[in-house]
C-alpha cells in the first residue's frame, strides 16, 4: 500500500511543480467522480415528537455530462452540467427520550442535479472552482431499525440543491483532474414507520469528490 | 460572482455544522414492551382506604419507562378492591377485607399484584404540616396519615374529607384532583379538618398578611450620560396576595458602583459620574429587585465656565445674567454641564447663583459690591472662579427689540427688553420684565426658555406687546411697545433637518422645523414644535424648554425623532443613529 502512495506521490509531484500553459477547453465533456460523503445528524419528526438519526460515513459515485462555456462569453467563465450521484449510508444510531439504541438499514440518496459553476481561470493548468445545482433527489429509507426492531422504510422524491467548490488541474487540453467538496441537501424526505405513521427527516450531506473530465 | 458564491457557500456550511444536537421528544416505541412491573406502596390497605399503583414497563430488557398512564387497570375481585377514581385511574380502593389480584394490561403484556385488603378500623388521624402559618395568596398542601387498629399508618390524604371552619380566611379543596391543597385567602386563623369516618384530626391554620415576594424597579436597565441625572427610580412591590402596590417609598435604595453612579437611601433619581455600569437596588424585609443603569458620554477631562474666569461680571444691582459650564469627555463630546456643576458665591449677600431648571443657572447681583468671587466646583477638578462687581446705576429707560414683529398665526418669536443706565451701560433684563399683550386674541407673551420672552401669533390682526421693570423700587415702562402683526396662513409642509443624523454619545445635533405655507412662504418653527424621541437609552432632547430640537446622543442604537407643530399633521419623523458609548 505504501509503494502504490509513493508511486501516486511520484506521479503528481511534476504535476504541481510544473505548470504550462494550457488551452481553456470549451464546448461538452463528460466525467466521472467517486468520493465519501458524511450525512449529518438527522432530525426526524412524527406525531409523537422528535428523535435522530445518526448514520456511518459512506462512499459515493457520481457521473455528468456538461458543457465548459466559450471563453470571453458574456455569462463569465465557467461550465453548466447534468449530474447525477448516489449516496448510500448505514443508519448507526437512533437516539430517542430513553437513549440512543443501534440502528439498521440504509438510506439511500439518487440525485439529479442541474450544476452551474463559475471558475477562475488563469494561464495555468490549476482552475478553483465554486457553484450550486439544484434538481430532484430520490431518497430511499430500506430497513431502518432500532435495536433490531423494524422502524420504517419508503421513498420520496424531493427537490435536492447543492453547493460545491473545488479545483480543476488540467491534465491535459481535453482532461481535467477535479478535487472538489459538496454540500448537498434536501427538503425533508416523508417516509412510513412500521406502525403506519408517516416521519420525516432531514438531509444534510457534506461530499469530498475526485474525478476525471473529459472534453470533446 | 465568484465572491457571491463562495460566500453562500461557506454560509451554508457553516450553518449545517454536525447536524441536529438537540434534545429527542418521542419515546422508543419501536423495541416492545415485553414486561411490567406493577409497584405499589403498600401492598396491604385497610378496608375503605385507597392506594396509588404505578407500573414500570420492561422494553425487551434494553430499557425500561414507567408506563402507568398508558396500562388499563383491572382487578379480580371488584367487591375487595376496585379501581374507582375516574380522575386517577391508577388508584385502587379497598372496599371489603379480602385478597384482589390487580391487572395492569398493555396490548398482550399484562402483570399482576395481590393486594391485601384489611379490616382495621382508623383509630387516629394527624395532619400534616402542624399549625402552619403561610401569607396571604399563598398555599399550601395538607395531608393526612391514619393510624389504625393493627398499628399500621397510612397516607390517607386522598380518602378524608377536607374542611376549613372559615373559609374566608382559607379554603382547602376536596376535589379528588387537589385534596388537601389550602389557599390562604385572609389575614386570620382558621382550623383545617380531615375526616375519615367518625375519625377527625385538625390544625390551626394562621394566614398573616401578604408577602413581598419580589420587587420591580423602573426605569429598568437605562442608559444615561456621564454627569446627569436618570429619571426618577420607582419600585413595584410584588405581594404574595398578587397586589403590586408603589413601595418607592418603602424601599432602601443603594448603588452597586458609587463611582459611577449615586442615588439617595430616600430614593429618586440617581446621580451619574463617570462611565460604566451600576446597579440601582431597591431592598425591602431582604427582598430585592435591580436596574443596572449603564452610564455613557465617557469621563470628563476638563471644562469651562461662561463668562469667563478672566472677565469681570458687571451687572447693576437687582439684575441677572445666565452662568454657563461646558465640559469635553473622555470619548471626544463636549456638552453643556451647567447642571452639575456646583456654583457657590463668596458673599451670598451680594451675589446669588440659583437654578432655574435644565441648564439654566442665574448669577443675581444684590447689593452693590466692588467684587465678589463665583465659583464653579466639580470634584475633582481646580474651581473655575468668575469675579462679579456689582453696581448701583440709575435706569434711565427700558426699550423692546425688536419693535415691529411679524408673526405667521401659530409660530412665535423672540422679545427682548433691554435697560439703558446712567452710567452708560446696558443690560438684558427679559427675564425680570413683565411683558403684556394688547390683546391675546391676536397674540401671547410666555416664556422662551432661558429667560427669554417669545410673543405667539394666534389670529390675524394687529396688537401691541409693552414691557414694566421695576429697578430699586420704581416701575419703568417702555416708551414705544412691540407692535405684532399676525397673518394667518395655510400649513402645506413640515419639514425636519437634518433628515437622518448620526451623532457620537455625549454629543449634541441640533434638528430644526421648517413650516411651508400655502402662500410659498416658509417659517422656522423649531421652538414652536413638540418633539419627541422613541427611545431615551439612544438619544434624549437636550432641554425642551430651553433648547427645543437639540438632541443629545446617549447610547448605541437608533432612536425616531418624531416633531408635530400646530396640533396638525403631517407628523414627521427623523432616524438618529447613536454609535458610542
Amino acid at each position: 500500500m505504501k509503494q502504490i502512495c509513493r508511486i501516486i506521490i511520484a506521479m503528481c509531484l511534476p504535476l504541481l511543480l510544473c505548470d504550462p500553459a494550457i488551452a481553456q477547453h470549451s464546448g461538452p465533456y463528460v466525467g466521472a467522480f467517486v468520493g465519501g460523503n458524511v450525512l449529518m445528524n438527522a432530525k426526524s419528526s412524527d406525531n409523537l415528537g422528535d428523535f435522530s438519526f445518526k448514520f456511518d460515513p459512506a462512499l459515493l459515485g457520481s457521473a455528468v455530462i456538461g458543457w465548459d462555456l466559450e471563453p470571453g462569453n458574456p455569462v463569465g467563465n465557467g461550465r453548466i452540467e447534468l449530474e447525477y450521484t448516489r449516496r448510500n449510508n448505514r443508519l448507526d444510531k437512533v437516539k430517542f427520550v430513553e437513549g440512543s439504541f443501534t440502528g439498521g438499514g440504509d438510506v439511500t440518496a439518487d440525485s439529479l442535479l442541474v450544476n452551474f459553476f463559475g471558475v477562475l481561470h488563469d494561464s495555468g493548468r490549476w482552475s478553483p472552482y465554486a457553484g450550486a445545482g439544484f434538481g430532484a433527489a430520490r431518497i430511499e429509507a430500506s430497513g431502518l431499525k432500532v435495536a433490531g426492531q423494524p422502524m420504517g422504510s419508503g421513498s420520496n422524491i424531493v427537490f435536492g440543491y447543492q453547493l460545491g467548490a473545488g479545483v480543476d488541474y488540467a491534465l491535459t487540453d481535453n482532461l481535467n483532474l477535479d478535487l472538489g467538496y459538496r454540500f448537498f441537501s434536501s427538503i425533508r424526505p416523508r417516509f412510513t414507520e412500521v406502525n403506519g405513521h408517516a416521519f420525516t427527516m432531514d438531509y444534510l450531506s457534506h461530499n469530498a469528490v475526485l474525478g476525471l473530465r473529459v472534453g470533446f | 460572482m465568484i465572491n457571491l458564491l463562495c460566500s453562500g457557500f461557506i454560509m451554508m456550511v457553516l450553518l449545517s455544522g454536525c447536524g441536529w444536537d438537540g434534545t429527542p421528544t418521542r419515546n422508543n416505541d419501536f423495541v416492545p414492551l415485553t414486561s411490567i412491573e406493577i409497584v405499589a406502596v403498600p401492598s396491604t390497605i385497610a378496608a375503605h382506604t385507597s392506594t396509588t399503583l404505578t407500573a414500570k414497563g420492561n422494553f425487551s430488557g434494553i430499557f425500561t419507562r414507567d408506563i402507568t398512564d398508558q396500562v388499563t387497570w383491572s382487578s379480580d375481585s371488584p367487591s375487595v378492591a376496585a379501581f374507582a377514581t375516574a380522575a386517577s385511574p391508577n388508584r385502587v380502593t379497598g372496599l371489603a377485607p379480602g385478597t384482589a389480584t390487580l391487572t395492569a394490561t398493555v396490548g398482550s403484556v399484562s402483570a399482576t399484584f395481590k393486594l391485601t385488603v384489611s379490616s382495621a378500623t382508623v383509630t387516629a388521624l394527624a395532619i400534616s404540616p402542624q399549625t402552619p402559618t403561610i401569607a396571604k395568596g399563598l398555599n399550601t398542601h395538607f395531608t393526612a396519615s391514619g393510624t389504625f387498629s393493627d398499628n399500621t399508618t397510612q397516607d390517607l390524604t386522598f380518602d378524608v374529607a377536607w374542611t376549613s371552619s372559615d373559609v374566608t380566611v382559607a379554603t382547602v379543596s376536596d376535589d379528588p384532583g387537589n385534596k388537601g391543597i389550602v389557599q390562604a385567602i385572609a389575614a386570620g386563623t382558621s382550623t383545617i379538618s380531615a375526616t375519615f369516618g367518625a375519625v377527625s384530626g385538625t390544625t390551626l391554620l394562621t394566614v398573616t398578611e401578604p408577602v413581598l415576594q419580589s420587587i420591580t424597579v423602573l426605569p429598568a436597565n437605562p442608559s444615561v450620560l456621564s454627569l446627569s441625572s436618570t429619571d426618577s427610580f420607582t419600585a413595584t412591590g410584588h405581594f404574595s396576595d398578587g397586589t403590586t402596590p408603589d413601595i418607592t417609598s418603602q424601599v432602601t435604595w443603594s448603588s452597586s458602583n458609587p463611582a459611577v453612579a449615586t442615588i439617595a437611601t430616600t430614593g429618586g433619581a440617581a446621580t451619574t459620574l463617570s462611565q460604566g455600569t451600576a446597579s440601582i437596588n431597591a431592598t425591602l424585609n431582604d427582598v430585592s429587585g435591580a436596574s443596572n443603569l449603564k452610564v455613557t458620554g465617557g469621563n470628563l477631562t476638563s471644562f469651562t465656565i461662561s463668562p469667563t474666569a478672566t472677565t469681570i461680571v458687571i451687572l447693576a444691582n437687582n439684575t441677572r445674567v445666565r452662568m454657563t459650564a461646558n465640559g469635553t469627555f473622555s470619548n471626544g463630546s463636549i456638552r453643556d454641564i451647567t447642571g452639575a456643576v456646583q456654583w457657590t458665591s463668596a458673599d451670598p449677600s451680594r451675589a446669588s447663583v440659583t437654578a432655574a431648571g435644565g441648564n439654566l443657572e442665574w448669577l443675581t447681583a444684590l447689593a452693590a459690591t466692588q467684587s465678589t468671587i463665583i465659583t464653579a466646583t466639580i470634584t475633582p477638578f481646580i474651581p473655575f472662579t468668575a469675579t462679579l462687581r456689582v453696581t448701583a446705576p440709575q435706569l434711565l429707560s427700558i426699550e423692546f427689540s425688536p419693535t415691529i414683529l411679524n408673526l405667521t398665526a401659530g409660530t412665535s418669536s423672540h422679545l427682548t427688553v433691554t435697560a439703558h443706565f446712567g452710567d452708560g451701560t446696558s443690560q438684558d433684563v427679559t427675564s425680570l420684565s413683565t411683558l403684556t399683550s394688547g390683546d391675546t386674541a391676536k397674540a401671547t407673551v410666555a416664556a422662551g426658555g432661558f429667560g427669554t420672552e417669545r410673543v405667539t401669533g394666534v389670529a390675524s390682526g394687529t396688537t401691541t406687546i409693552s414691557a414694566t421693570y421695576t429697578y430699586n423700587g420704581i416701575t419703568f415702562s417702555t416708551q414705544f411697545p412691540v407692535t405684532v402683526m399676525v397673518t394667518t396662513r395655510t400649513l402645506r409642509t413640515l419639514t425636519i433637518s437634518p433628515q437622518i443624523s448620526s451623532v457620537t454619545a455625549g454629543n449634541q445635533v441640533q434638528f430644526t422645523a421648517t413650516a411651508g405655507y400655502s402662500d410659498g412662504t416658509s417659517v422656522d418653527v423649531t421652538a414652536d414644535t413638540t418633539w419627541t424621541i422613541d427611545n431615551p437609552n439612544v438619544a434624549i432632547l437636550a432641554d425642551n424648554v430651553n433648547q427645543p430640537g437639540l438632541v443629545l446622543g446617549v447610547d448605541n442604537g437608533v432612536a425616531k425623532l418624531t416633531a408635530s407643530f400646530g396640533g396638525m399633521t403631517p407628523i414627521l419623523a427623523t432616524t438618529i443613529t447613536v454609535t458610542g458609548p
